[in-house]
């Protein structure tokens, strides 16, 4: 195999470079540079062939806070994260011609051979273009999620998954037992760093050890400056279509690593054109805060790619069932013995937009807990956003007040002056899960900014769109948002799809979750949700005529309802694992609609 | 075109201002730039052979010899960009037309061989410069528009289009000449093909034709004119610019997002010397530098380091950097706003500001980018910016923000006529003789939300307009169509209002519970900072000639809602606060929508009674739907359907035969801009009757109070509809029909079929708004086939019927679709209300 002759892990640009020239030298003399405009020559397809082998890609370290600071450039490296913005594209020399040989600049900022004057012209020169995306670690992502590296590095993934598991357990307990409004990032971040380091650096293979602390001495000096929990990445995509990748996505990029050491001179060499502005976005990303990355492969990551056990589990029926009830029993006992509630959260937690027809995003099903105090609220609701960090890989909560709504910057908003999109707390990757605590809501005045934020809660609640703000006009940004309200009355604010008075009758929570189940439950809710689903013609006839029903006994009902009703039936089914609506769980969704309009009067 | 930054020029030799030879005289210079790849080529044999590198365009030596030029070339070069004084050699050997070349010509045609028969070709290229020089000589000579051409015979004796502007440029002493590229293709498609592939050396020799032409028609004329080259004949997207583009001429929309300050850019420098007092000759800037010279060049003094620039003696150009976004149109979904840097120069600086749409015509360049402030080497990126030739501002925001149904207008906003190409206007009278097009625009309307068929009608005929007018008396009757949605809650109403807001120009979308007076009207503030007291312009202001959604109207304060008085029939709003008086004008479609007073429709009250509103200001609305939501099964059945569907189903499967929203916006703008229709008699006639009819109606004895009656608004308003009715039909005249349709969208607005007149309820039974047409179709078959029924079995004053009978008698008549005693019933109930028959019970008497 031809990627035998290069590391691929540690020289990937070699490799690129060798397939290119064996890409000039098989076309003979009479090589058109203009050929492998947009083209990959063969290099893609090396790698993609390497680390289709899962020993390969485990290999493949994964770029963060922590491991940049030994990560050698010019090496293959991983980064999973969300796309925050787009910085358009960049054009650079491609091909060139280095006296008579070819070269390439493909992956990587700067030549290796000199280069002649760049004139875009020139017989004796390609001009290439390549997309420039900031992207970020996923906003919200829970320390569960973060891939860590000794799992990456260490093959034998069982005994150590294991004992994590096991520590993270003796981490997560105390947290559930100190009902503190104490950030728990806090507590399970630094265990879960603290360990990356002790397992990371020895479990590195030998013959890399040495490079690495040559890297860490020459790069020494950019480290302070990375703020480890959030390391952004400048991500540079070859010749793929632009619909590929759209904002907010989540993705892995693997590919180069570079240090552009010298782009950093740029800064006080302002050149004419960036007079009166910067021109050069650029420039406000330094590259000892964010690295670059060449990326040869991209892949989009769904929820199952952050969980830890091996995605093989077919999801039978049984298996779903039972998972099902167990996560139910422990939602149950997590919202104080109140089952209605819980199924409730369940369904809420397996939505997702699945169409979107006009303004109508289908399959939205936000929910409003209702009936919370001072006193229940640091109870119950410390301990429900608890229970959904465990089970989602993406959580947020707003503590909403009169202050918040009137200072926060929930939209996106474009800044002119650095050509930036500068981030709100509602750009958000699809399918997170997003807590508002209205309890803390007092009267109080909004001013202009709170006004326009409440209007964004409303609409993302509403429509699942969020407006970014791009000040000469406004561009409305498709959202996939669970939300989950905690209030004291029904919110108006944030009118939710279903609003239901929480009732809990137990106050303690004893249960202790194994370790296993919580994966288990991760696995359920990441798999089920992502099932397709119909419905057959006769249940078709049944649904229609008990909608029909419904409204000819009340007036009130409308279309609202019926979207409620049909998520509910959807996620109902899906819950079970099964694809089609039965009868049975269209019967389930009526009674939890009666128990729930019980509680309402 | 060289650029700027190389060091040789265009017209190498003779005039060093010509250094930045570029049309748009950019000067920064990276290095890299300097060598510029687009070189022409003299003919000289030594210089075919080995193109120098760092070839200047015309010349063939890439030394800059004579740096003293004439004076008269210098002058002729004051202000900014291109430069092309007459003295090419290129043009001289090439054109005999040029003879008459400016007198600067001479000196530094060192490279040139003048005599040289040769053809002089652009590098790299097989363009040959005589050939474009001609052709471009053609095209400014013989050039004339087609119309005018086709006209007349003797068109070799009129004067060519270009040949009276470059006249009146002269006249007027312009610096530009706007050249239509349309008009190059149509005369010469391969002179375009070369311009657009190769735009820095055919502008060149653009503007050296254009310049020996004035030489010709004016000598003593001096300034140089420049040409801008505009309308392209495709417009490239932001997004789609890639590494082919670059050196190509492109065209490009997209809005200013931001400027730069203006840059003065120095041309020339000119160094005195401390010691002697020596003024140096300019020193032009060579790769965006100018060097100092590092001893005074006076033979007597030669004083080192002694040099210093006099600044008032330098020559400076205005430059600015703009950056253009692209519209938020073309931003494809999950993608944000793509954007690039615009260099302007000369005129061109701050014709737009920020927020400007603007389609711009340029040429694509790329920059590289230098590693270091003093290294050569440059690093394998480029910049791209581009060079600006012709910016063009394109209209505000939404389609049809000017509208021709102002007489008047009085506003000096720029009119930018929203132009319709040929096609779409074919395309779009194509669809108006479509004999369903009022049925098909109705389907369009919001073709999400069921039914409300004849609401939508009335919508589509707020959407058009009416056509306005103004006296000579200065009176005035607005053409403008309010309309009022009053209806139980969840029958869509702010779904609808949503969509007109989004489909309207201008349309302001606002909440009467939210919004004060001041919000919907103006207000006056004070700048925090100054203490001033400016005019902020409320909803309504803010939707002139548009249409403004007002949701909520019954929880509007009562102060804010007498507002809409003024706003609804004189189209104006009058401030008086803090000392400011002002009227503004407020010519906006109001359309609102209103929950009954009881939040839920109460059917023992009488519709005035339901809807709450002072009368004052119902009458100002054209049409007022009462939209009940009345327990049908049928209508409940769509409606599970239509959602089952939609979680379920493909959503595509729910698309039905309408027109999309973008044609629908274009077509209701073309019509309220190219379609005035009038009365014909007939119409009028129809009118006049109608009128009448209503007036009696209302007049029903016992009604009292208890229902609207027409007055003589109502007669205005049916003039709008059927106008409105018109216009959708593209049709210059108000048809009978379309009068009447008019009078039935009225009655049906109102449910005045279903309402009782002598109590001023409704019965629910008789509501028609929500039935579909068919529905409706079979209702009418019943009811006319009952009537001649009755009118056959029944004398006046003779026996009673029981309603079983008159079923049985109905269905031997018919036998055609199933009847129902439900479907009778309701047909005698409306015989009842026209007084026709009696019923009581179950038995039908004819009165």
């Amino acid at each position: 195999m031809v990627g035998l002759a290069y590391d691929l892990l540690a020289n990937p640009q070699g490799a690129v470079r060798s397939t290119f020239e064996k890409a000039v030298a098989s076309s003979g003399l009479d090589f058109d540079p203009a050929s492998l405009d947009g083209e990959d020559w063969g290099a893609l397809d090396l790698f993609r062939h390497f680390l289709s082998d899962q020993t390969h890609l485990s290999q493949v370290p994964i770029l963060n806070g922590e491991t940049v600071k030994w990560v050698r450039p010019n090496t293959l490296v991983r980064f999973r994260g969300m796309i925050q913005d787009m910085l358009g594209n960049e054009f650079y020399v491609g091909a060139f011609k280095d006296g008579d040989v070819w070269r390439t600049n493909k992956f990587m900022d700067v030549s290796h051979f000199p280069m002649p004057m760049a004139s875009t012209s020139s017989p004796h020169m390609r001009v290439w273009e390549r997309r420039l995306l900031y992207c970020v670690p996923v906003p919200g992502r829970n320390s569960w999620t973060e891939p860590s590296s000794e799992l990456v590095v260490n093959r034998c993934v069982d005994c150590s998954s294991h004992q994590r598991e096991k520590r993270r357990r003796m981490d997560d307990e105390p947290v559930d037992h100190m009902d503190m409004l104490v950030s728990d990032e806090g507590f399970q971040g630094s265990p879960s760093t603290k360990k990356m380091k002790e397992d990371g650096q020895p479990s590195m293979s030998s013959q890399t050890t040495e490079p690495i602390n040559e890297g860490i001495c020459s790069h020494m000096s950019m480290v302070p400056s990375i703020d480890s929990d959030s390391l952004p990445c400048l991500v540079k995509i070859y010749d793929s279509p632009e619909s590929d990748l759209k904002l907010n996505d989540v993705f892995e990029f693997i590919g180069v690593l570079t240090f552009d050491s010298e782009v950093s001179m740029d800064k006080d060499d302002q050149d004419e054109l960036s007079n009166g502005f910067s021109e050069d976005v650029l420039v406000h990303l330094p590259p000892n805060k964010v690295p670059r990355l060449h990326c040869l492969i991209h892949r989009k990551l769904t929820v199952p790619d952050f969980l830890h056990s091996s995605p093989t589990m077919e999801p039978k029926p049984h298996v779903v069932k039972e998972i099902r009830e167990a996560l139910l029993r422990h939602l149950t006992a997590v919202l104080g013995d109140d089952s209605v509630a819980a199924h409730f959260m369940l369904l809420h937690l397996l939505s997702r937009v699945h169409t979107r027809v006009e303004n109508i995003a289908v399959g939205k099903l936000s929910l409003n807990l209702t009936g919370f105090s001072k006193e229940s609220v640091s109870l119950f609701g410390h301990r429900l956003s608890l229970a959904v960090k465990d089970l989602l890989p993406v959580t947020h909560c707003i503590p909403l007040t009169v202050e918040y709504l009137n200072s926060a910057s929930l939209a996106p908003i474009k800044d002119y002056e650095t050509n930036r999109l500068i981030t709100g707390v509602l750009q958000l990757a699809e399918g997170s899960h997003l807590i508002v605590d209205e309890t803390q809501l007092k009267a109080g005045t909004l001013n202009s900014v709170g006004v326009d934020n409440t209007r964004l809660l409303k609409n993302l609640m509403e429509l699942q769109k969020v407006e970014y703000d791009f000040k000469y006009y406004k561009m409305e940004m498709a959202a996939d948002v669970q939300l989950l309200i905690i209030s004291e009355g029904k919110s108006n604010i944030l009118p939710a799809d279903i609003v239901i008075p929480f009732q809990p009758t137990s106050v303690d929570s004893s249960e202790v979750r194994a370790a296993e189940a919580l994966e288990a439950w991760r696995w359920y809710l990441a798999t089920v949700k992502s099932l397709p689903h119909s419905i057959e013609s006769e249940m078709q006839k049944v649904v229609e005529n008990d909608l029909v029903e419904a409204r000819q006994s009340d007036r009130n009902i409308g279309s609202q309802d019926f979207n409620r009703w049909l998520t509910m039936g959807r996620l109902m089914s899906v819950s079970f694992g099964e694809n089609c609506l039965s009868l049975e769980h269209w019967q389930m969704v009526k009674e939890l609609e009666r128990l729930r309009r019980e509680r309402l009067k | 075109m060289a650029s700027d930054s190389s060091p040789a020029n265009f017209n190498g030799p003779t005039s060093p201002d010509d250094s930045y030879s570029s049309p748009i005289g950019n000067t920064f210079s990276s290095p890299g730039d300097a060598r510029r790849r687009s070189r022409r080529r003299s003919s000289t044999p030594s210089a075919f052979a080995t193109p120098p590198p760092n070839q200047s365009r015309f010349a063939t030596s890439d030394a800059n010899p004579a740096l003293t030029p004439t004076p008269s070339s210098r002058r002729g070069g004051r202000r900014g960009g291109r430069r092309a004084t007459s003295t090419t050699p290129v043009n001289a050997a090439a054109t005999p037309t040029s003879t008459d070349d400016a007198p600067a010509s001479s000196e530094g045609g060192e490279g040139y061989d003048a005599d040289d028969a040769r053809p002089t070709f652009v590098w790299g290229t097989n363009i040959s410069v005589e050939d474009v020089n001609e052709a471009i000589y053609r095209f400014l000579k013989h050039f004339r528009d087609s119309s005018t051409a086709s006209q007349s015979e003797d068109g070799l004796l009129r004067e060519g289009k270009y040949e009276i502007a470059i006249k009146r440029v002269i006249e007027i002493e312009g610096e530009s000449l706007d050249v239509n590229a349309r008009d190059v293709f149509d005369y010469d498609p391969d002179l375009y093909t070369k311009m657009v592939r190769y735009p820095l050396e055919v502008l060149a020799i653009f503007d050296i034709v254009l310049m020996n032409m004035v030489g010709r028609i004016n000598p003593l004329f001096e300034k140089h004119i420049q040409t801008r080259i505009f309308n392209l004949k495709s417009s490239t997207s932001m997004r789609n610019l890639n590494p082919s583009d670059v050196e190509r001429m492109v065209s490009l929309k997209g809005m200013i997002i931001r400027s730069s300050s203006i840059i003065p850019e120095i041309r020339e420098a000119i160094f005195r010397c401390l010691v002697c007092g020596y003024y140096s000759d300019p020193v032009v800037i060579n790769r965006g530098q100018i060097t100092e010279p590092k001893i005074c060049l006076k033979e007597e003094c030669q004083a080192r380091d002694s040099m210093t620039l006099v600044h008032n003696r330098c020559r400076f150009t205005d430059k600015q950097i703009v950056r253009l976004q692209e519209t938020p149109d073309e931003i494809p979904e999950g993608g944000t706003p793509h954007t690039v840097s615009l260099l302007m120069h000369d005129k061109l600086v701050d014709t737009g500001k920020p927020g400007d749409r603007v389609e711009v015509t340029g040429i694509y360049r790329a920059m590289t980018v230098r590693v270091g402030p003093a290294q050569r080497t440059v690093k394998s990126l480029f910049k791209t910016y581009i060079d600006c030739l012709h910016i063009k501002k394109t209209d505000k925001s939404r389609m049809l923000a000017e509208d021709p149904m102002d007489v008047d207008n009085p506003t000096g906003r720029n009119v930018e006529d929203i132009s319709f190409d040929e096609e779409k206007v074919e395309q779009l009278k194509e669809l108006s003789k479509l004999p369903d097009i009022y049925d098909r625009l109705t389907r369009s309307l919001a073709p999400n939300i069921w039914e409300l068929d004849d609401v939508k009608k009335g919508l589509l005929c707020q959407l058009f307009g009416g056509n306005a007018l103004k006296l000579a008396s200065g009176a005035s009757f607005r053409g403008d169509i309010n309309i009022l949605l009053v209806g139980d809650p969840g029958t869509s109403k702010s779904q609808l209002l949503q969509y007109i807001h989004k489909l309207s120009p201008r349309g302001i979308y606002t909440s009467g519970r939210g919004s004060s007076a001041v919000g919907l009207t103006a207000y006056v503030a004070k700048d925090p900072e100054t203490g001033e007291t400016v005019l902020e312009s409320g909803a309504l202001v803010l939707s002139d000639r548009g249409i403004c959604c007002i949701d909520e109207f019954d929880k509007m304060s009562d102060n804010a809602r007498s507002m809409l008085h003024e706003v609804m029939e004189q189209q104006t709003v009058s401030i008086a606060k803090a000392g400011i008086i002002a009227s503004l004008n407020a010519r906006t479609s109001v359309l609102a929508c209103a929950n009954p007073s009881g939040s839920r429709y109460n059917p023992r009250l009488s519709v005035i009674d339901n809807i709450h509103l002072p009368p004052t200001l119902l009458s100002r609305f054209d049409l007022i739907y009462l939209l009940l939501d009345k327990a049908d099964e049928q209508t409940d059945r769509r409606l599970a359907k239509h959602i089952v569907a939609l979680h379920f189903e493909n959503p595509e499967s729910l698309e039905q035969d309408v027109l999309d929203l973008s044609l629908l916006t274009a077509y209701v703008s073309y019509a309220r801009k190219h379609i005035h229709p009038q009365l014909s008699d007939e119409a009028a006639e129809e009118l006049t009757q109608g009128y009448v009819e209503l007036r009696r109606r209302g007049n029903f004895p016992g009604s009292s109070k208890k229902v609207i009656t027409a007055t003589p608004r109502q007669i205005e308003s049916l003039i709008r509809l059927s106008e409105a009715l018109a216009r959708i039909r593209f049709s210059e005249w108000v048809e009978k029909s379309d009068v009447m349709e008019a009078f039935r969208l009225l009655e049906v607005a109102m449910q005045q079929s279903a309402t009782d007149h002598s109590t001023g309820t409704i019965d629910m039974d008789l509501i028609t708004t929500g039935v579909s047409a068919s529905e409706r179709m079979r209702r009418e078959n019943v009811l006319s086939a009952i009537r001649s029924i009755i009118m056959e079995k029944m004398q006046l004053g003779g026996p009673s019927m029981r309603l079983l009978e008159l079923l049985e008698e109905l269905k031997k008549q018919s036998p055609g679709p199933e009847v129902h005693l439900h479907d009778l019933r309701n047909a005698v109930s409306t015989l009842a209300s026209e007084g026709f028959v009696s019923l009581h019970g179950d038995t039908v008497k004819r009165v």
